[in-house]
């Protein structure tokens, strides 16, 4: 299979193409339409890899993509004879009212596909890695939800996958005045580098509501990106709760398109890293209607030498008067060779909203540390405290106790003094 | 000890000891040398206009950044006050209670409380409370605060009204127990019934082993917490010291005449 003589090429870009050509045929349909899978391609080929010169891709650690082995999907090389797909980790206990969908290496486990995918969206240049799962996906989570639901689904990366990847692949439809708690946990810890590369594309229906929690806690060898479309209808609601705190390398790039009047997005996310850690997202939201609503909460920590970059991007369209936008972005930088990088932008074009952004990275509050430390508290405990603190309006509004624990716990691991005192709820 | 008109006859040594203190904020110099003697068992209140320095000297003893301290000493049971870390003076038994609490959501306040009294039982060299003990011990002040348990676990003073956070103050320093209670303007912005609660708060805790000094801008609160030394700071130097009277006379009078002689 070729590309076009016009394409910018690098080596992984050829990289890709020769894995993709390798598997392309034994590559299931169900999971992928094979004109979709070719059009991705074609694609990505047009756009090329992204390059770190680009604004978009400045803080995305690109050159963990170079280190990944192989980008055909394990589910292949299991095909082929090699060992045999076991679980590397305990399955977090199930939660309480949740129907429960497991992926093993982008495989549904135990059962046949949810249902027949749907065609997902077309990604612009900036999603273009959500390109690569169009291409490899070897199975989908495709939900068409009406009525009053709670599904968890849970994409484990297992002892298996390493040195290959895998391709989580969600889709949601939510009909109209339907709802959602829609749980979405992506788990894993093998040694060698993986790369997750997931996909989410999610309709909400008109009036409908929908609860996203996000947990990523992939190992800590593997490359992970996700890229999630989604769009809302006339009075739909959209909340996602998201925590970052696993992998080597995390990229999420979002695009919320708020399509119909009255349609409210909510985005409240924290990534806390350590040791060499990067994390990048970048969010964009669209407001193309009238009196559409966005809350943006982001918060992070950067501890030792990670890197941390939040981009949050809020158009308003002139067909969305009444616009109501809000961002409050901040970073705490606890490590020496520590980064963090908060980059908000609001981009109006009509009369009538209202709008306000903030974004502060630095230490810890000193107002905050002498209130402990005149009463007695330890400086050490104290900075621990404030640390967990800067974190709790977000872990808070986790509403479900079960999955705020686990998503407390994942958090204070990457936060050895915060889990040394104890200070979890 | 000599160091203030009013009690030099008084035998104990001081539990804290002020000579001529002067500090710098912003290259400015706020207090211009204050002394003062506090003895186990007193309550003294400083009032003085706004801009005197009061809050600075609460603040300066507690061990707050920020602060450039020119000249001067300040002694806790003898031991060079300057010398010690916040941390470290309030695990001593000094307890600054804060005119603008802070709010900390995502600490709750049985956490903070806890851990709080655990530090100074560590330093004292007494076993630390099991989370049993613990509750023992607030409830009953919980109550005499007249805060709902529920408070417990809620991040610190999160949401709490001004005279919520005020309240809270005093139950933190209730179950601390300190030697010396620095409180600053802990009766702003409460109404007359929180008033009443705060300051039987801080009466319950007067004994003869420890001593509170009140800051405050206005009479009222020395109404209900009636102090044996009223000292006026001016112009960052105690302008004069008395009694209860003092008090009277300068809401009767003001302070202009004081800031005057102050100047002059």
């Amino acid at each position: 299979m070729s590309t076009p003589a016009s394409a910018v090429r690098s080596d992984i870009l050829d990289r890709i193409m020769r894995d993709y050509e390798a598997v392309a045929a034994r590559l299931p349909d169900t999971a992928v339409p094979r004109e979709l899978r070719g059009r991705a391609m074609r694609e990505l080929s047009r756009l090329g890899w992204p390059k770190a010169s680009d604004e978009q891709w400045r803080y995305t650690n690109l050159r963990a993509f170079e280190h990944v082995p192989a980008f055909a999907p394990v589910v292949l090389a299991h095909a082929a004879g090699a060992a045999a797909v076991t679980p590397a980790l305990e399955l977090p206990a199930p939660l309480p009212g949740f129907e429960r969908l497991l992926y093993i290496d982008g495989v549904r486990a135990g059962a046949a596909a949810t249902a027949a995918a749907m065609s997902g969206p077309e990604w612009p240049a900036e999603q273009r890695l959500g390109l690569l799962c169009d291409m490899f996906a070897s199975d989908v989570a495709a939900l068409r939800i009406r009525g009053t639901s709670a599904i968890e689904v849970l994409f484990l990366t297992s002892g298996a996958a390493a040195g290959a990847a895998c391709y989580p692949r969600l889709q949601l439809e939510l009909e109209p005045d339907s709802q959602l708690q829609l749980v979405e946990r992506h788990l894993g810890g093998p040694a060698a580098p993986t790369l997750v590369c997931a996909n989410v594309a999610i309709e909400v229906g008109r009036g409908a509501q929908l609860m996203h929690y996000r947990l990523q806690q992939c190992g800590a060898q593997t490359v992970f990106t996700d890229t999630l479309s989604a769009r809302l209808a006339e009075a739909a609601s959209y909340s996602v709760r998201q925590v970052a705190i696993g992998a080597a390398s995390a990229r999420t790039s979002a695009l919320v398109r708020l399509a119909g009047r009255g349609a409210a997005f909510s985005w409240q996310a924290i990534a806390v890293g350590r040791a060499q850690q990067v994390h990048d997202t970048a969010l964009k939201v669209e407001h193309l209607a009238a009196a559409t609503r966005t809350e943006e909460v982001f918060r992070g920590i950067a501890d030792e030498r990670a890197r941390i970059a939040f981009s949050g991007h809020i158009h308003i369209a002139a067909s969305a008067p009444g616009a109501d936008a809000r961002q409050s972005l901040r970073g705490l930088i606890e490590g020496a060779g520590a980064e963090i990088d908060l980059r908000p932008r609001l981009e109006i074009n009509t009369d009538e909203v209202k709008a306000q952004h903030g974004a502060t990275t630095g230490a810890l509050d000193e107002n905050l540390m002498f209130y402990l430390l005149a009463r007695g508290i330890e400086r050490s405990t104290a900075r621990a405290l404030l640390k967990w603190a800067f974190l709790g309006d977000v872990l808070r509004a986790i509403e479900l106790p079960a999955l705020r624990s686990a998503a407390e716990h994942g958090a204070a691991g990457q936060l050895p003094d915060v889990m040394a005192i104890g200070a979890l709820t | 000890m000599s160091t203030v008109p009013g009690i030099a006859a008084a035998a104990a040594a001081p539990l804290l000891e002020v000579r001529d203190l002067r500090v710098k904020v912003g290259g400015q110099e706020v207090l211009r040398g204050v002394s003062l003697a506090v003895r186990a068992g007193e309550v003294h209140a400083i009032m003085g206009p706004n801009g005197s320095g009061k809050s600075t000297l609460a603040h300066v003893l507690a061990g707050r950044p920020g602060y450039e301290i020119v000249a001067g000493t300040a002694c806790f049971e003898g031991r060079d006050l300057f010398a010690l870390a916040p941390e470290q003076r309030a695990r001593a038994g000094l307890f600054l209670g804060f005119q603008y609490p802070v709010e900390i959501p995502g600490v709750n306040n049985a956490y903070l409380l806890k851990a709080a009294v655990n530090a100074a039982r560590r330093e004292r060299g007494l076993p630390e409370l099991d989370a049993f003990e613990f509750l023992a011990v607030v409830r009953a002040k919980i109550k005499l605060m007249q805060i709902d348990e529920s408070f417990l676990s809620r991040g610190v003073n999160e949401g709490f009204s001004g005279g919520e956070k005020k309240r809270n103050e005093i139950l933190q320093m209730l179950v601390l127990e300190p030697k010396l209670a620095l409180l600053d303007e802990t009766d702003s912005g409460l109404d007359i019934d929180a008033l009443k609660v705060v300051a039987d708060g801080i009466n319950s805790l007067r004994a003869a082993e420890r001593a509170i000094v009140l800051v405050t801008h206005y009479q009222r609160m020395l109404d209900y917490v009636v102090p044996d030394f009223v000292h006026v700071l001016a112009r960052g130097r105690i302008a004069r010291s008395g009694d209860r009277t003092l008090a009277l006379e300068l809401e009767r009078r003001g302070y202009d005449w004081i800031s005057e002689q102050a100047a002059a």
